[in-house]
């Protein structure tokens, strides 16, 4: 005998009753590594098992014109445009380790935000050589991990349900 | 969310258990000083990471923190006679001291040795502060005692509270971590509170509900920096410490006092929320100590003589819900500590979190599992010593501060973030 109802509610034997659906994965995620280092991660953690995380590389082209002019890369070396990249995204990953990257996370961190796209940071390492990029990215990244490891990334993926 | 199987390895802290070993690394607190307020006191029950033990202070003013039955015929020693030293079992007499050491067996011949042989298990308790503290494991790792700065301010500078919590401890936890919440569940509280309302912060809070966060490591645990706009091209930066395994702190509101809580699991269903408040550069006025003990701010107003909230599961947490509609509360549930036990307790004793849908905003509780999961593991496989056991790393304080938009809080607040005696706490 219970008494009250929140009191019943919330016992293990009512636990029982809570509607059990599978969860479909809830978030089309896209995984952006800024430099040589993060897409080191980015291609450990693409074997995960995602649903619908994509995964994409945007290493330094200097001969590719200005630096905020840019292509991704899939990890299977095709190109891709951002404005694709971001189609049909609802959040998107950018992991830096250094401050190479810094120009390119402001104008992705820039296009996710104009998209309304959730945008989150994930600095890999002890942060200091990345500075730049998280001064980059604050502004837009609902968050930032900060000093996070590789594990991190892949946590953080995980309990998005990518 | 979580895999079942991490779910339960975080969640279960009886002995033996990984989780249950790393708790075991540290001082925690077991009672409240005050239930212990003289020698020869009536002993205490205690539960403590699933062991039932007993509490008592003996005619010299020692504590004993002791298996709760007694060694003969099993029956509970909170029956027990304290007296003469020690903490007679009212059944057949035995007697024992605060190292659990029966001292007496009185069926048996004077000076028969038989007692000798009889020890209960114990463990030792230090009042530091308010608070009793213990350390459940080997004697042998037993580390310093804790120096957070709540324990170690002079006594008219501080108070704490407890209460019974009827949830797991880490989904206990897991509120102290999650500033998101605040702009909703507690913004009545906000503006009534006698320990929260009128600070400029409060503005910012209610302003910006949609906050940012950045998640940084600390020797000892997280910061978790919650961010908000504050004037043109400045941002109001809330920033909670988290100390393994289950210290937080509140970041505070103008010069209010500064709080926190420490979540010490009773069993794997059952937890103690100990809730401080304390100035570190003056006493608590009276009104400010009269609002905590009347149960605003993060305590609670108890049952008298029990440490059960007096708004509980049972009474549906006096839930009003014309105070919910006239913008009183948000939940209808009034005081900040019942407004997060009722939710908390609402999602049954063990939270199943491979049904969790987590959002980038809740990176403080996913980089903090995986903090404890790490650290469970390597103390397992590896005997490491897990972070928060160190005192250097008690030594936190939670901060709000506006700062410019370009400036990082963690390169910003060094000075904020460290407890530093006498000076004043950063708020905002």
């Amino acid at each position: 005998m219970y008494a009250s109802e929140s009191a019943k509610a919330a016992s293990a034997s009512e636990s029982r009753y809570r509607i059990t659906v599978p969860i479909a994965p809830a978030r089309n995620a896209r995984v952006i590594a800024l430099d040589t280092r993060a897409a080191s991660v980015a291609r450990r953690i693409s074997d995960g098992p995602w649903a619908n995380a994509r995964f994409y590389t945007c290493e330094t082209t200097p001969d590719r014109g200005p630096a905020d002019e840019f292509l991704l890369y899939r990890l299977d070396g095709v190109p891709a445009a951002l404005d694709d990249m971001l189609r049909d995204t609802d959040v998107v990953v950018i992991m830096a380790t250094d401050d190479s990257g810094a120009t390119r996370a402001a104008a992705i961190g820039s296009a996710c935000t104009a998209r309304a796209i959730t945008t989150a940071g994930v600095v890999l390492g002890d942060g200091f050589e990345a500075d730049d990029a998280v001064a980059a990215l604050r502004p837009h990244a609902r968050v930032l991990l900060l000093s996070a490891d590789e594990s991190d990334a892949f946590e953080l993926l995980r309990a998005l349900r990518v | 969310m979580l895999r079942q199987d991490i779910n339960e390895l975080l969640t279960q802290t009886g002995p033996g258990t990984p989780m249950g070993d790393l708790f075991r690394q540290y001082w925690i607190p077991a009672l409240l000083a005050e239930e212990l307020p003289e020698n020869d006191s009536p002993p205490v029950r205690v539960k403590l990471l699933s062991e039932r033990l007993i509490a008592f202070r003996d005619s010299e003013g020692r504590y004993g923190l002791i298996d709760e039955f007694c060694a003969h015929r099993g029956a509970s020693l909170w029956f027990g006679r304290n007296e003469g030293s020690g903490l007679r079992c009212p059944y057949h007499g035995w007697k024992y001291d605060v190292t659990g050491q029966c001292i007496e067996v009185p069926s048996e011949a004077d000076n028969s040795s038989f007692c000798e042989n009889v020890k209960l298990r114990a463990y030792p308790l230090v009042k530091v502060g308010d608070v009793l503290w213990t350390h459940m494991g080997d004697p042998a790792k037993r580390p310093a005692l804790p120096e957070f700065e709540f324990a170690h301010v002079p006594p008219e500078q501080t108070y704490t509270s407890k209460r019974w919590q009827q949830c797991n401890w880490l989904q206990a936890f897991e509120g102290g971590i999650d500033s998101s919440h605040v702009t909703f569940l507690h913004s009545g509280g906000l503006q009534s509170d006698p320990l929260f309302k009128g600070a400029k912060g409060n503005e910012y809070n209610m302003k910006d509900t949609k906050p940012f966060f950045e998640v940084a490591d600390s020797e000892g645990g997280l910061f978790v920096g919650a961010r908000r706009n504050a004037e043109e091209g400045s941002y109001y930066w809330r920033i909670t410490p988290w100390v393994m395994p289950a210290f937080t702190m509140v970041p505070p509101r103008g010069d209010h006092p500064v709080h926190g809580h420490f979540w010490v699991p009773i069993d794997d269903e059952n937890c103690w929320t100990y809730s401080f408040d304390y100035h570190p550069a003056r006493p608590l006025t009276a009104a400010e100590r009269q609002a905590m003990i009347d149960g605003h701010g993060v305590h609670s107003k108890n049952i008298p003589g029990t440490y059960r909230p007096m708004a509980n599961m049972d009474n549906d947490y006096l839930i009003d819900r014309e105070a919910q509609k006239r913008g009183e509360t948000y939940s209808g549930v009034a005081g900040i500590a019942m407004q997060d036990a009722s939710l908390q307790e609402s999602m049954g004793p063990i939270v199943d979190r491979t049904k969790e849908r987590l959002v980038p905003a809740d990176s403080g509780i996913i980089k903090a599992r995986q903090k404890l999961r790490k650290a469970a593991i390597a103390l397992r496989d590896e005997g490491v010593t897990p972070p928060g056991v160190d005192t250097a790393h008690h030594r936190v304080r939670s901060a709000a501060v506006v700062l410019p938009q370009a400036e990082s809080f963690l390169d910003s607040c060094g000075d904020a973030i460290k407890a530093t005696p006498g000076v004043p706490h950063s708020s905002v």
